[in-house]
This record gives structure tokens, sequence and C-alpha cells, in this order.
């Protein structure tokens, strides 16, 4: 009885220990998901009116100088932002009060307006060139390069602009071309404000306009961090727009390659030490792969996705399929697992053994239905764990030659793939505004899984432990 | 020096083993009667252990372990060629020191044996039968399912470990110290029981207790450094001992 009692007690300590830390863990995660959260709901909040943002610059004639400014890369039809006019090639200047140079400062607007979850900001853009403008023609006068407004469209008929006139300066900004012109109009706005001053030569005559190209109207925003992580995970990944990325190929792709590995490397692992430490006698070659097996636990991961390229990708003509990527990972948790299991068989009283042998049990017998099972919390912990490194890794797929960038979702064990921790570096290597939000984002929810993981460890052990105690 | 009529159901001829390099049993040699209580004694480290675990091939677990000479059950020998050492642990049942039921509930701790050797018919009344005859019945009748072996007494679950092994319908059940983790009770209560079951079984029983071996035993071997010493039966052994070193042993001079 007593034993029992210490034994209570020692899994009740285990038990409590792992509750704390995981309990440490959550509060950092529930930190970092709030640091998290303002970001990735203001940018799901701004695709979800309907843009995505990219950022342009133009270059200023005769100075050295590049101004920067946003463009509406796409509008999703039937969006408030399209309901509003609002099309492909608009250049943004203002979300709320915010004179908006980068698309973060958009985002940051959206996130930081005051009110709830739906905030509805007034948005200033400039229509892309041929709505603003109309249709312009390059011409020469006196060798010198000019920019003819040949049909200028309704917006620069209401501003006093006539068919005919040559366009000379925006605010002070030389027209150089009539591709650069709506850009110098919008460089104008964006230094000068509106209206602006543009200078002209209306039948040899100089001629001052002054005139406001820009338009102006109320967009919704919806700010609502659940539902942003939600389509975060649940998307396909848009590879060039920071607020529409997914996470869903990735973390599809990373489930697909654990099954598989999970498939191949419990059973092979658990036969494995069942084997090592129940049946194979001890002479030089066990004790052989036993130093090998240890060994190998230490390998880097990296020379793993060399043996995972060059047998399982090449040799075997696996490819970079899911099929390689979950072999390859199998060889890397093969020894952990294997590891782990012996010590948790090793952890079986002798006399648990003895018990069923001298009732006439046979070693497999024994082993099937004494030792496994009073060794399985041990061996579920170990497996878990190796699980979680598995899941973490990224060196191994890489050396593979698994995607970083996949925008479908892989349907089979042959397709291509991508997984999570690649995903992460490849957004956390792009120079672009956003995507450093977006990996951080996506190791939120890898530490999550990971967490996850570690809890049905947690919960599994603790289950069989009371149905072995009580 | 046992029945002249039956012959010993089980019994070593010159049997030595070593553990490695060292040498454990030094050419013991005896007979063990038929439906009888035969008890080795001994000081700690004498061999007893070792000696009751070779007689249903226990020490074969143990890496590095040689034998030498001959056990014979009912006249085979147990350590020939093609002999399976499970069939002979099927035939010869073992209680250990420590009481080491399974984890499970009590009707599986009895059943288990049964159900692996693949036995057809009422396993219900076989554990029923098993657990009277280990004297534990009546304080488990009610929660066979419910209680793991583990919710036993320290007494309960050697009686139950002794139901586990009975189970089975050996013909000889040996006991390493059976009671050296007891307390004088449920001793009483397993002594008890050895008695009666010597009705039925061949019981071997290993212990460094002498007033038990006086109490349970028609038949006591002394083993001392490896060495059968002498064997006998346990009057005579116990009141006009042969060998000078039994004698002392006896008489508390050394153990």
């Amino acid at each position: 009885m007593s034993g029992r009692r210490t034994r209570g007690w020692a899994f009740a300590c285990l038990a409590g220990a792992a509750l704390g830390v995981s309990l440490v863990v959550l509060i950092i995660l529930i930190a970092i998901t709030a640091l998290q959260a303002g970001p990735i709901t203001s940018m799901r909040a701004v695709a979800g009116a309907g843009i995505s943002l990219s950022l342009r610059s133009m270059d200023v004639p005769g100075t050295r100088d590049a101004v920067a400014f946003v463009t509406v890369a796409q509008v999703e039809a039937g969006s408030p932002a399209a309901g509003l006019g609002m099309s492909r090639g608009d250049a943004l200047l203002t979300v709320g009060d915010t004179p908006v140079n980068r698309p973060s400062q958009a985002w940051d607007a959206v996130g930081a307006a005051p009110g709830g979850r739906e905030v509805t900001l007034p948005v200033v853009w400039m229509p892309r060139p041929e709505i603003t403008l109309g249709t312009l023609r390059a011409a020469s006068v006196e060798g010198a390069p000019r920019v003819v407004l040949s049909a200028p469209s309704e917006s620069a008929q209401a501003g006093g602009l006539r068919a005919g006139d040559v366009l000379l300066t925006a605010g002070g900004i030389p027209i150089a071309g009539t591709r650069q012109a709506w850009e110098a109009l919008v460089v104008a706005a964006r230094t000068q404000g509106t209206p602006i001053e543009l200078a002209l030569e209306r039948e040899g005559e100089p001629v001052l306009v002054r005139w406001d190209p820009t338009a102006r109207a109320e967009l919704p925003f919806v700010r609502d961090p659940l539902r942003a992580w939600w389509t975060f995970l649940t998307t396909l990944n848009e590879p060039r727009y920071p607020e529409r990325a997914g996470l869903l190929p990735a973390f599809v792709g990373s489930v697909y390659v654990v099954l598989v590995m999970a498939a191949v490397a419990f059973p092979l692992g658990v036969a494995g030490a069942v084997y090592l430490e129940e049946y194979a006698p001890s002479n030089f070659l066990t004790r052989t792969i036993e130093i090998l097996v240890a060994n190998l636990a230490g390998t880097p991961s990296a020379v793993v996705g060399i043996i995972g390229l060059e047998v399982f990708a090449r040799a075997l003509g696996a490819g970079r399929s899911i099929l390689a990527g979950g072999l390859t990972l199998s060889v890397l948790i093969l020894p952990m697992m294997i590891v782990a299991t012996r010590e948790a068989l090793r952890a079986v009283p002798r006399t648990l053994r003895e018990a069923a042998l001298a009732v006439g049990a046979t070693r497999w017998e024994t082993v099937r239905h004494h030792v496994l099972p009073y060794a399985l919390p041990g061996i579920l912990t170990g497996t878990i764990l190796s699980f979680s490194r598995a899941l973490g890794e990224a060196a191994p797929l890489l050396l593979l030659g698994a995607f970083l960038f996949v925008t479908y979702v892989p349907q089979g064990l042959g397709d291509s793939f991508t997984v999570v921790p690649l995903q992460i570096f490849e957004w956390a290597t792009r120079p672009q505004d956003g995507f450093a939000t977006v990996a951080a984002a996506a190791i939120v929810i890898l530490v999550a899984l990971l967490l996850l993981l570690n809890a049905v460890a947690i919960v599994l052990r603790t289950r069989f432990q009371r149905r072995w105690s009580g | 020096m046992s029945d002249p009529g039956a012959p010993p159901i089980l019994s070593t001829r010159a049997f030595s083993l070593w553990y490695g390099s060292h040498q454990a049993l030094f050419q013991v040699t005896l007979d063990i009667a038929a439906r009888q209580v035969t008890a080795i004694i001994g000081p700690s480290g004498c061999g007893k252990s070792t000696l009751i675990r070779a007689f249903n091939r226990l020490n074969d677990l143990i890496p590095g372990v040689r034998t030498s000479g001959e056990v014979l059950f009912r006249g085979e020998e147990i350590y020939g060629r093609g002999v399976d050492p499970v069939d002979v642990r099927r035939h010869i049942g073992m209680v250990f020191q420590k009481p080491n039921p399974f984890p499970k509930s009590v009707f599986e701790n009895v059943a288990f044996g049964l159900r692996i050797n693949g036995f057809r018919g009422n396993l219900a009344e076989r554990v029923e039968r098993a657990l009277q005859q280990a004297a534990l019945w009546d304080e488990v009748k009610d929660d066979l399912h419910r209680k793991t072996g583990y919710d036993l007494s320290g007494g309960q679950q050697q009686r139950l470990c002794i139901a586990r092994a009975l189970a089975v319908a050996p013909e000889v059940l040996l006991m390493d110290e059976p009671c050296s983790a007891l307390d004088p009770i449920a001793s009483a209560k397993i002594e008890d029981l050895i008695r009666e079951l010597a009705r039925s079984v061949t019981v071997v029983i290993v212990t460094h207790n002498m007033q038990q071996a006086a109490r349970v035993s028609n038949w006591t071997a002394f083993m001392l450094l490896g060495e059968l010493v002498e064997f006998g039966p346990t009057r005579e052994v116990f009141t006009r001992p042969t060998d000078g070193r039994t004698e002392a042993y006896i008489t508390g001079r050394f153990g």
C-alpha cells in the first residue's frame, strides 16, 4: 500500500511539474499571441475590406530621389472596396487620418483606429491613370518630350483640363512621360496635399490649374482576431500579399509528413527497442548496434536530410514527395524513439516479467500482455517528444528538396509539399513589409501545435497511469 | 531418503551453475518427494534462491548463466536439448519473495495463466477454485474485477500470487522466501496454506527463517556457499544434524 502511495505522489509531482511548465509556456504563448493578434488582425481586416496593397516607388525626374507610395494590387469582386469604385492600380493615399507610404501604415491605421470589432474609416485614393487623367499621348515640341492629354477623363474635365493640354509639372514635379504622369500626380498629392497645382501649356499659353484628382469614401473594416487567425490557418497561400498569406498548405503538409513518419517510425522504433531489450542475445553484434543507434540519435539533422535525398528521393524514386519527407523524418527520430522506448522497457520491474514467465507465458506473451502495457506511458512520452522535434525540423526537408512555398494543398503521398517550419523560413527571409508579421503568426501556430502535442502526451500518461494505479 | 516406493518428482544430479565466471552452485544432488514440503535453508548468498530458480529455468533470463549436471522433472532432463523452458514453467509454478501481482484486476491476475495456456472451459470457475485454494476467495469475491492486485494488502497480494500460480494446476510449486515481506499474521496464514497445499502439490520453499522451515516442511536441505551440506527429514536435520556446519547454523552460531 505504501509503495502505491509513493508512486501516487511521484505521479502527482510529475504531473504537477508538467502542468506547471505547460502553464508557463501557455502564458508566454498568450503574450506572444496578444502581440501578434493586432498586426495579423488588422492585416486580415484590410484584406477583408477587399484590398491588397503593394509598395511602389517613383524616381523623381531631375533628382536622385525616389518616392515610395502604396498601390492597390488587388480588389476582391463584390467587396466593399469594389463597391466604392476602387480598382487595381489605384494609389492609396490615406487611411483614417494617416498618410500611407508603406502597406504597414495602412494596416497599423486600421489596427489603431478607435472603436470595436467593426470600424469604418475615411479612405483617400487616386484612381488609376486612365480614370484620373484619361488618354495621354507623347509628343515632341521643338525636340523636347512633352505629354499631351488627348482625351481627358470626366474627372480631369471637371478639374478644368481640356483635350490637347500639354502637361508640364504637377506640384513642381516635372512630368517626363506618359507613364510617369500619374505617378507625378500621386507624389505631388502625397508631398503637398490636394488640390494639386498643375502647370499646363494650352494653345501655346501657360496655364495653372488647381485640381483635386483624388477619390474619398468611407471603407468598413472588420477587426476580428479569432476569425483572422482562423482564416490565416485555413486559407491557401497567396505569394505576393502578406494580408492574404495562408498557412493551410504548409499545415496540411506538416500533418501528412508527420503521419507518414508516425506510421513508419512508431512500429519500427518500438519493435526495434523490444528486440534489443527483450530478445537480442548479448553479443558483439548487439552491442555494436546499440552503440550505433545511440550515436545515430545525435546525428545532425542536415546529415539525415542528405540520406533522405540520396536514398528516398533519388535511389527509391520517391522524389520530393510527402512520402520521402515522412521517411526522412522517420530516419531522424527512429534512434530517439528506440532509445526512449528502451528506457521505458528497462524501467519495467524484473519481478513483473518473472511473474508472467513463471505461469508459463512465452517471452512474447510476457512482452505483449505485461511489459508493453506497463512501459506504454514512457513509450508514448518518448514518442510524442520525438514527434514534436520532427514537427519543428526544417533542415532535413530543405536538403531533401521540399518546396519553400506551395500554394495548393497536397492531396496524396506523392505530392510535393512544404511544412510549417520551411514556410516560416521562407516568410522570414522576405524583405517586403508584412511577411515578418506573417512569419511570427506562423511561429505562434507552430508553438501552439507543439504545446498541444505535449498536452496530449501528458493526458495519455495520466490516463494510463490512472488505469494502472487504480 | 524419500519414500522408498515413490520416485522423486524433481531431482538434481551433480548440478552446478555459474553466473559468468562466478560459480554459485557446486555439484548439488538431491531428490524432492512428490506432495511433500521441502524446505531449503541457509545463510544469505548460499545459493538457495539460485537452486530453486534452476528448477523452473528462471535463471535463463540472466545473461551469462551456465549450468552443468542435470535437473530431472519426472525423470526428464529439463535442461536437455529441445526442452522449452515455457513448458517447464507450465508444470512448475513459482511464488516470489516480494508479492508481484500484475497491475490488473484480481480476476485477470488469476486468469492470465489460464488464458495464455489456451484454457477452454469455465474460466470463472477455475479462477474461483484457485482463489479458494489460496484462501483468498472470501476476501476478494465481491470485487474481483473492480480491485487491482495493487489494491490488496501485502499478505493478500502474496496469496493472490499463490492463486495465480495454482490456477494452471502445476505439479510443483516453488516458493522463494514467500513470507519475508510479510508480517507474522500474514506469514502464519501462508504457512497454513502451504501445509494445506502439500496434499495436492509438491512444495519447495526457500526460507531463511528456520522456525518456519521446521513448522511447514517434511524435508529440509541445508546449503552453504553453493554446496548442499545436508538433506534429510526435517525432524532429523533439526534434532540430529550429521554435519557440524548444519548444527552451527541451526543453533544460531552463524547466519
